[in-house]
């Protein structure tokens, strides 16, 4: 492996009934780069995601993060790997505070098999919770429960979940989806930002913010790697114009 | 004062009034209310067992009743057909509904929702069943009763005994305050805190590198000591066990004891078993079709009180206090 390969997918396969979601997948991560993964719905974007982070195992093909073989991994220990990720759906613990939310993401890597200590005197967690929401500009929400936040601070919320736990690398999986233009920009740039200390792959349907953001481009159709370079490269790319972008001149 | 400090008052209350009722409760009622709020004390834990899972993992047992079976007729058999002494006979008693939950457990976790409830009822039902057929050991349809045996005695003369009502009471409430205590402290650590991650969102509480199936092994063990306690102290309130408290029926009280105090909130479960046990002691005499007025009662409460009247409370208690504070109190989600 090469030492800049931080996540590498090979012959990746998954079938859901007579449809293969997932036909063969290869495909790396380089450390250092923002990866953007693209492609029409039905892809397989997000079925690769939940291969790579253990919800779904594959049917044929192998995972390996850091080096490290994670195929058929359980999804805690995928985590503990330093793997995290949002769901598409914004996913997080909707009846806890805010900081609840962080605190639990935080206090993850210390363990929580710890029944006779009080969980307000982990000091590293706490601390951990309180800088994420200053950081994402939650803190004035700190005590609310996460139900009562908009669609946006719900967003940010999952991504400092993610953050709380340390990650190496991080999947995003349409983080901007649903969001209106002024949200959509902060996002993008506290994406920005984040990937300057951390690896990320995103999913995303937004070309504008993914030609902006990325450095490198995955192009998937019908659960194959179509093509990958550059977002120079890639939208030039005759074959990517024609399935994905359309032939128009609007990309 | 903020809610966090009036639900300790709250707390204050419920524990003088237990540690008094000797005193109070004859001056109001007849004198076998003393016996009967002990008996209420103890199926408060089975109702705090099913709440334990329901309320805070957020798994709805249907089969509690198996380990207050195990915790009973570990006692009763430890002293009837064994010969153990008071505490080992105890011990054993817990001993055994912790182990059955590990087992059953096990498997049952795996499973979540109706599948989970299924399968706690399927488990109640074997060992139900079980437990009738094996006469020798169990006693069968008769049960099985035993001579109490002394909690200490000094020589020949002196002994201190559940015999005598005072003794079995505080015996009882200690013991009882002992695991309210138990859950107390495991709801506020990082255990507890998981806890509520796994019901909240288990494909979240995964994804942050919780294993979601031991913390909910976890819980599931912890509910069978907490309901093997009730069962054990059951054993010596009636010196007798019996088939009849392990059928399914008595789990579906818990849950509904649970539901109507309030699942999520730590003392619900006592607030919830202590007014339906009055109602059934009050009513079942005067009105034989008494457990209508009980479903009226959990239709109501399920509709415009989803988290019980414990949860109703806390919601008044943190409505009061934000208005005051401008919505700045935390909330303390029922830990």
């Amino acid at each position: 492996m090469s030492p800049t390969q931080i996540l590498e997918i090979e012959d990746i396969e998954k079938h859901f009934g007579g449809l293969a979601a997932l036909d063969g997948v290869n495909a790396h991560v380089e450390s250092g780069k923002l990866t953007a993964i693209i492609g029409p719905n039905g892809a397989g974007k997000t079925t690769l995601f939940n291969v790579i982070t253990g919800i779904l195992p594959p049917a044929a093909g192998r995972v390996k993060f850091l080096g490290q073989d994670i195929t058929n991994k359980p999804v805690h220990e995928i985590s503990k790997l330093g793997l995290a990720r949002t769901l598409q759906i914004k996913s997080v613990f909707n009846g806890m505070t805010v900081r609840e939310n962080l605190w639990i993401a935080a206090q993850s890597r210390d363990g929580v098999f710890k029944p006779f200590q009080r969980a307000s005197a982990s000091s590293r967690a706490n601390q951990v919770a309180d800088q994420l929401c200053e950081e994402l500009g939650l803190t004035q929400f700190a005590n609310q429960e996460a139900a009562n936040l908009s669609y946006g601070d719900i967003a940010l919320l999952e991504i400092g979940i993610a953050l709380a736990t340390e990650p190496k690398l991080l999947l995003l999986d349409e983080p901007i989806c649903g969001m209106g233009p002024a949200e959509t920009e902060q996002t993008v740039e506290k994406i920005r930002n984040l990937a300057k200390r951390i690896d990320i792959v995103i999913i995303e349907h937004d070309i504008e913010v993914v030609f902006e953001v990325s450095d490198e481009v995955i192009v998937m159709a019908q659960g194959k790697v179509l093509a990958r370079g550059t977002p120079a490269e890639i939208s030039t790319n005759a074959e990517v114009r024609t399935a994905y972008l359309g032939d128009d001149d609007d990309a | 004062m903020t809610p966090d400090k009036i639900n300790r008052l709250g707390i204050v209350a419920v524990a003088l009034f237990t540690l008094l009722a000797p005193w109070i409760l004859p001056v109001f009622v007849d004198e076998f209310w003393v016996d009967i709020y002990s008996e209420m004390l103890i199926w408060s834990l089975l109702a705090a067992s099913v709440n334990l899972l329901f309320g805070y993992v957020g798994l709805l047992s249907f089969g509690q009743a198996l380990f207050f079976g195990m915790g009973m007729y570990g006692v009763a058999i430890g002293i009837a057909k064994i010969g153990l002494g008071f505490w080992p006979a105890f011990g054993f008693g817990i001993l055994l509904s912790t182990t059955m939950a590990l087992i059953t457990g096990f498997l049952a976790v795996r499973l979540t929702w109706h599948y989970f409830a299924i399968i706690t009822v399927v488990f109640s039902l074997i060992f139900y069943f079980t437990a009738l057929s094996w006469k020798p050991l169990t006693g069968g349809d008769d049960g099985l009763s035993f001579t109490m045996p002394p909690i200490f005695s000094f020589g020949e003369e002196t002994a201190i005994s559940l015999t005598d009502p005072t003794v079995q009471y505080y015996f009882i409430v200690l013991m009882v305050g002992a695991c309210y205590a138990l859950m107390g402290v495991v709801l506020k650590s990082p255990l507890g805190r998981a806890f509520r991650t796994v019901k909240e969102n288990d494909m979240r509480a995964a994804l942050i590198g919780l294993n979601v199936y031991m913390i909910r092994l976890t819980a599931f063990v912890i509910a069978g000591f907490v309901a093997g306690v009730a069962g054990a102290l059951f054993a010596f309130f009636g010196r007798y066990a019996s088939a009849t408290y392990m059928f399914y029926h008595v789990s579906g009280e818990a849950v509904v004891w649970a539901i109507i105090g309030g699942a999520g909130t730590l003392l619900g479960p006592v607030v919830g078993t202590t007014l339906l046990i009055t109602l059934r002691e009050e009513l079942s005499d005067v009105w034989e079709h008494y457990l209508i007025v009980v479903g009226v009662i959990v239709i109501v409460v399920v509709i415009f009180a989803p988290k019980g009247l414990g949860g109703l409370w806390m919601g008044m208690v943190n409505r009061i206090f934000d208005k005051s504070a401008n919505g700045n109190q935390p909330k303390e989600g029922g830990e």
